[in-house]
């Protein structure tokens, strides 16, 4: 069969209608570019959703002792080799950072509150939100600091500032409450988030210290590429055969299930979009075969075999897909370069980020994205084609040149 | 000795028309032998169109058996009379005969191209073939682009540029003025003559039973007159 000839039908007829081919190609590039662009800002929300909870002490994988979720503190710790590096190549690996972390109540002269402590290297922490956010005040210099550093919003109900005592009341290895005072070295600033609430920080030996342990409670590892999670999560559970290793998915489940929703938005949002397409292609299709009518019916007539009758309509419809895909994929690229630096969610932004949602929207371009809008859409092409193509091959010779 | 390229034996047709039959072809027997030229006429709905269906494959007869070159079409699948039609069969229908979009080069090419020849050889011949029916001049044309009697030397140049063993024609001239008629005419009768090509044509027009061999006349369904020109 000759391939050259259905193509040659394929482009010829296309040409043939050029203004109604044109205003398919538009109405299938407009979508193509809205949904590729649109999923841009879907993976961006999602990535950043992701890389809140991440950084939301969590990293990409973590590990504990077994029960430590359950009841966290000191005495569901573990001991880790003081030359101790985790089995991640260090390509693969951000940073990793080892830590104590357990409930604390922290009192000023004039309030109470609940927190958690955290005892960390702050030279590790890189990986978490508290290695860049900004800082009044100082930050802790060394894992032997033993001031502290606590969230803005945190002293504003304490009433307390930079400089000035607090008191921390913690449990011990042996169970019983230690209590220190600290100066607050200096008051961090997470965007008014709940975090400021949540943690504050001090540095990890001396907390070991006041706790008279050698232990760690977790041990939180970055990677470059979070897909790899799981591969590095099978090592490190081989690794740690006695503790629990567990990914962020599984540690801050609400943004799991955002997260997991992100995907499926960005296939309904292509399935609303091109679904509406496909019926115009469709429509488009039917009306071209049925004005070509006396011209299968011939065709037929001298010797056209009806496969190759069936294959034509289908690749006129691919080509026609794949035109309007390809400018709208463009599109949704030239889309995303204009939007590359964030979108300022502004006022959307306070109410957002109680879910994580940065108030910038920065969009991530995946081709892989990319990618799937052009499989999806050239299959959509294919599939809407096979009805008008099913109506062409039934175009019986002789009634048809009869008409 | 003349070898007999189409065969029919008691061929018949009836179409239901409002649940009332119509007796388009009653057992027709009828032999073309290779180098006639046969004109089938007779008044209007006397089954000459329905005769020429039914040899060229486009229609099948109720009973009765149609042989053509030595296969009969009755064994024949669907797909297996495309394909006859392809390799054996030369049409010349009255109008609609040209793909709109292809130039007349590549109308003629068509044919060869579902027969899968290879490209240097299609051009040759399709050329050729164009320039026999001196249609040289025209061959980047659209169909468009051509008058009634042009298009139907393009269609002509299609039909035989695969070498048929048939050349089936349904009142080719019904569109064209007497002139451009003679002119389409004596291509056939050239085409008949110095190539040996065998023509049946069904035609209302005296011209063209002029021109053929042998003329053949039906009346409501049945061959009332099979004579061979003096
Ligand atoms: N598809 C069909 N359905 C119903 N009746 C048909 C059909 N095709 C042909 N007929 C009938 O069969 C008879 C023969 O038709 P046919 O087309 O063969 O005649 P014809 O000799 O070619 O006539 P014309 O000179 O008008 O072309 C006519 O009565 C016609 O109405
Ligand atoms: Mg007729």
């Amino acid at each position: 069969m000759s391939f050259k000839l259905v193509w040659q039908l394929s482009i010829r007829n296309i040409l043939r209608h050029r203004r109604r081919n044109l205003m398919l190609f538009a109405a299938i590039a407009v979508a193509v570019t809205g949904v590729s662009s649109m999923n841009t800002l879907i993976r961006g929300m999602q990535y950043g959703m992701m890389d809140t909870a991440v950084e939301n002490m969590t990293g990409h994988i973590k590990i504990h002792a077994p029960g430590y979720r359950d009841d966290p503190n000191i005495q569901k710790g573990f001991a880790l080799d003081e030359d101790f590096e985790p089995p991640v190549p260090a390509e693969d690996m951000l940073g990793w950072a080892a830590r104590i972390r357990i409930p604390a109540v922290i009192m000023s002269e004039r309030e109470t509150r609940g927190v958690q402590i955290v005892g960390v290297d702050p030279s590790a922490e890189a990986i978490s939100f508290i290695g860049d956010v900004p800082i009044e005040g100082d930050g802790l210099e060394s894992t032997d600091d033993g001031r502290i550093l606590i969230g803005r919003e945190l002293a504003i109900q304490l009433e307390t500032e930079v400089g000035r005592r607090i008191v921390v009341i913690t449990q011990g290895i042996d169970g019983r409450n230690r209590e220190k005072g600290y100066r607050i070295v200096g008051t961090y600033d997470a965007e008014g988030t709940a975090l400021e609430k949540m943690y504050v920080f001090t540095g990890l030996s001396s907390l070991q210290g006041l706790l008279d342990s050698e232990d760690v409670t977790e041990v939180s590892i970055r990677l470059v590429d979070e897909p790899k999670r799981l591969t590095f999560k099978q090592l490190l559970v081989g690794f740690f055969s006695e503790l629990a290793v567990m990914d962020w998915l599984e540690l801050e489940p609400m943004a799991a299930a955002m997260f997991i929703f992100a995907d499926s938005v960005i296939y309904i949002w292509f399935a609303l979009m091109m679904s509406a397409l496909t019926f115009g292609l469709i429509n488009t299709l039917i009306t071209s075969v049925m004005e070509r009518v006396k011209e299968l019916g011939m065709v037929r007539a001298l010797g056209m075999p009806k496969r190759m009758v069936l294959i034509q309509v289908v690749v006129e419809s691919t080509i026609i897909m794949a035109v309007g895909v390809v400018i709208g994929l463009i599109g949704g690229y030239l889309v995303f370069l204009t939007i590359e630096d964030g979108i300022n969610l502004g006022a959307f932004a306070e109410g957002m980020e109680m879910a994580g949602i940065a108030s910038v929207l920065v969009p991530v371009l995946r081709w892989d994205d990319f990618i799937l809008v052009a499989w999806l859409s050239l299959l959509l092409g294919i599939l809407a084609s096979l009805y008008p193509a099913w109506r062409a091959v039934k175009v019986q010779p002789l009634e048809a040149m009869r008409r | 000795m003349s070898n007999t390229v189409v065969k029919c034996e008691k061929v018949e047709k009836t179409y239901q028309k409002d649940s009332v039959p119509v007796y388009a072809l009653r057992g027709v027997d009828f032999e073309v032998n290779a180098g006639d030229f046969v004109s089938l006429s007779g008044p209007s709905g006397s089954g000459k169109s329905t005769l020429l269906n039914v040899i060229g494959g486009l229609d099948r007869p109720d009973s009765g058996e149609v042989t053509v070159d030595g296969v009969a079409l009755s064994g024949l699948s669907e797909s297996e009379l495309t394909e006859l039609r392809l390799r054996k069969m030369g049409f010349v229908f009255q109008a609609y005969n040209l793909i709109p979009v292809l130039s007349a080069q590549e109308n003629v090419e068509f044919i060869l191209q579902l027969q899968g020849v290879p490209q240097a050889e299609r051009r040759e011949r399709a050329e050729a073939a164009l320039e026999s029916l001196g249609l040289a001049d025209m061959s980047h044309r659209q169909p468009g682009e051509l008058s009634g009697g042009q298009q139907q030397r393009v269609a002509i140049a299609r039909s035989i540029v695969s070498n048929p063993v048939l050349l089936l024609a349904d009142e080719p001239t019904a569109n064209l003025d007497s002139g451009t008629t003679e002119d389409l005419l004596g291509l056939l009768r050239r085409l008949n003559e110095q190539e040996n090509m065998t023509i049946v044509t069904a035609t209302h027009d005296p011209i063209v039973m002029s021109y053929t061999k042998r003329q053949v006349h039906l009346r409501d369904g049945a061959i009332e007159r099979d004579a061979l020109a003096a």
